[in-house]
């Protein structure tokens, strides 16, 4: 039966079908099933699914932006449910597009996989002035902090947000993305994370973040 | 002492010389090709923004000036060509003017230290309704800072329009129509009503004509029609077919000249039709495989790219820019321009071997001039 309901929840992320995430969503709470598992066994797999459908070319991103929009129905029914820190990443995430550029799509999708996953997130919105990502970093004293740019004329700004945090902070992981982006000027600006998309993305943030506080 | 008669048999020995070498000046060089002529070999220009920060240090001023100022535009326009030998003089550097003059409000990142190019910060469209209902200025060609390009294009005209092309660009409608209005907003609604895009995007062809109508007749020499924002990161070929390529058609068929249409990305799921959108050639970055292009589409089409503007031209190393050129050069293209705005802090010596290598390489690499 609940197997059911999470097949629905999945098929409903990935047909971008919100009323049918709404009613699953509201059946699964009827049903007393963890909201957790609901979560992460049912609208997960379903974005996981989208992620896939989208490397294949099968999707773009219209349609993802619509899968998002049906697994953030799902999300505001399920999230008050869930228990505390049960299962969550636990981790502060700070994430912004940094300025000069306003385009902050991919930035949002993985602000919902940040979301779902329990993350404290502190989302700076677009076309973020550098030193506001040095600022919020300090004051939320967050693990990880995440930034996009879709342009090549502003990914350069991102070499010198890199550079103060780590100066300020350098337990603090950094995280870069965006279309421009490649794995090579992650590795020579010092971001300890590169993310080609959203999937990728949260598994490297929770890599991340574990592997801080075995060190730690 | 040289007297007359003697002075003439020189010239008309030199002019003699030029017609067998073939000594075309960029312009012409430029030009010719679009207009089916004869030409020596690829010319090495762009129909995108190309100042260097170098060229704002000899003026003296900062790169957000240039953008509402004719006179600073125009020399900054002309630099390139003056200092690395560039083929054409383009203007202007920023892509907000056409959502300027519909009535969005321009960042110029005045206080921002470092370099940043201008962004849209207020959007004229704020609900599903507006998109076809937005006013459109009767007196559009006249807001914003039209007249500023117009003035400029002139400018450049008298100062060094003999020499080489000028040129100038818009925005292909989807992508203007991703300025006046909230991006994801746009994306949902392209695949749930794309009738309704289509009615703005057929608004917004009409503003492109008009405008560029304007800029032809301020002497511009050819326009690019720069749609990124409808890569094939972004949308399917399919959407493409139904609401992109419509407007582009209609865009070179109401704007006569010597158009480029330019899409950024992985463009070979899309460059048949973008071949059939009527442009007189086409742009291309990188990351299009040209082979594949031109098994597509044939040989007939003029396609200009395909060097790296950042990774090559301002990370890579001089010998990485001679093999970024000679590889776009072996690929096929009909001229050397780098993918995208060249950002301002590639060094010299990199533009300078992009032009260098063109000259020396280009006529025995060029695929159209081997037959």
């Amino acid at each position: 039966m609940s197997q059911a309901i999470l097949d629905q929840l999945k098929e409903g992320v990935v047909n971008y079908d919100e009323e049918a995430v709404i009613t699953a969503a509201n059946e699964a709470l009827a049903q007393e099933m963890d909201a957790h598992s609901a979560i992460f066994d049912g609208l997960v797999p379903g974005m996981v699914e989208v992620g896939r459908l989208y490397e294949e070319q099968e999707y773009f991103v219209p349609e993802m932006l619509m899968c998002a929009d049906a697994m953030y129905a799902g999300l505001n029914i399920l999230k008050p449910h869930m228990k505390k820190k049960e299962g969550s990443a636990n981790g502060v995430v700070v994430m912004g597009v940094v300025q000069g550029d306003v385009h902050d799509i991919g930035k949002n999708i993985v602000r919902m996989m940040f979301d779902a996953s329990g993350f404290e997130v502190h989302d700076l919105g677009r076309d973020v002035p550098l030193d506001k990502f040095v600022e919020e970093q300090l004051k939320t004293d967050s693990n990880l902090v995440c930034l996009s740019a879709m342009m090549t004329t502003t990914m350069v700004g991102m070499k010198e947000i890199i550079e103060k945090i780590k100066e300020k902070n350098p337990k603090c992981k950094i995280m870069i993305g965006g279309a421009p982006v490649t794995e090579d000027i992650a590795s020579r600006w010092g971001a300890d994370g590169y993310a080609r998309d959203a999937n990728n993305a949260l598994k490297d943030a929770i890599n991340m973040i574990s592997s801080l506080k075995s060190i730690s | 002492m040289i007297d007359a008669k003697k002075k003439d048999v020189l010239i008309r020995d030199s002019n003699k010389e030029r017609c067998v070498m073939l000594s075309l000046t960029p312009r012409e060089r430029v030009l010719n090709l679009f207009a089916g002529k004869e030409v020596d070999r690829p010319a090495c220009y762009s129909g995108m923004g190309n100042v260097t920060t170098a060229a704002l240090e000899e003026m003296g001023c900062k790169f957000q000036e240039l953008h509402g100022d004719a006179a600073k535009m125009a020399r900054a326009g002309a630099s390139s060509y003056r200092l690395f030998g560039y083929e054409s003089a383009v203007i202007p550097f920023d892509l907000c003017v056409e959502a300027e003059a519909l009535g969005c409000a321009m960042n110029p990142y005045d206080e921002v230290e470092q370099l940043l190019y201008p962004t849209i910060k207020e959007k004229i469209i704020h609900s599903e309704e507006e998109i076809t209902t937005f006013p459109i200025p009767a007196d559009l060609l006249e807001r914003g800072r039209i007249n500023v390009i117009c003035e400029a294009i002139r400018l450049l005209k008298q100062d060094v329009g003999q020499e080489v092309a000028v040129g100038t660009y818009l925005l292909g409608p989807f992508t203007l129509a991703g300025q006046l209005m909230d991006l994801n907003d746009l994306f949902k609604l392209t695949f749930k009503k794309p009738d309704k895009v289509n009615a703005m995007l057929d608004r917004l062809a009409d503003v492109q004509i008009g405008i560029g109508k304007k800029f032809y007749e301020a002497g511009a020499d050819y326009i690019s029609v720069r749609e990124m924002g409808a890569t094939t990161d972004v949308l399917s070929p399919k959407t493409f077919d139904k609401v992109i390529a419509p407007h582009l058609k209609k865009i070179f068929a109401g704007l006569p000249g010597n158009n480029i249409l330019h899409i950024c990305g992985g463009t070979n799921s899309v460059i048949k039709i973008m071949n059939e959108c009527g442009a007189g050639a086409l742009s291309i970055e990188f990351k299009n495989d040209m082979v594949k292009t031109r098994t597509e589409i044939g040989s007939g089409p003029l396609v200009f790219g395909q060097v790296d503007a950042y990774n090559v031209l301002v990370t890579g190393k001089s010998d990485d820019v001679v093999k970024g050129v000679l590889a776009s050069l072996d690929a096929g293209v009909d001229a050397v321009w780098p993918g995208c705005d060249i950002w301002p802090t590639a060094p010299l010596e990199n533009l300078r071997a992009m032009v260098e290598t063109v000259k020396e390489h280009g006529a025995n690499r060029w695929a159209r001039k081997k037959g």
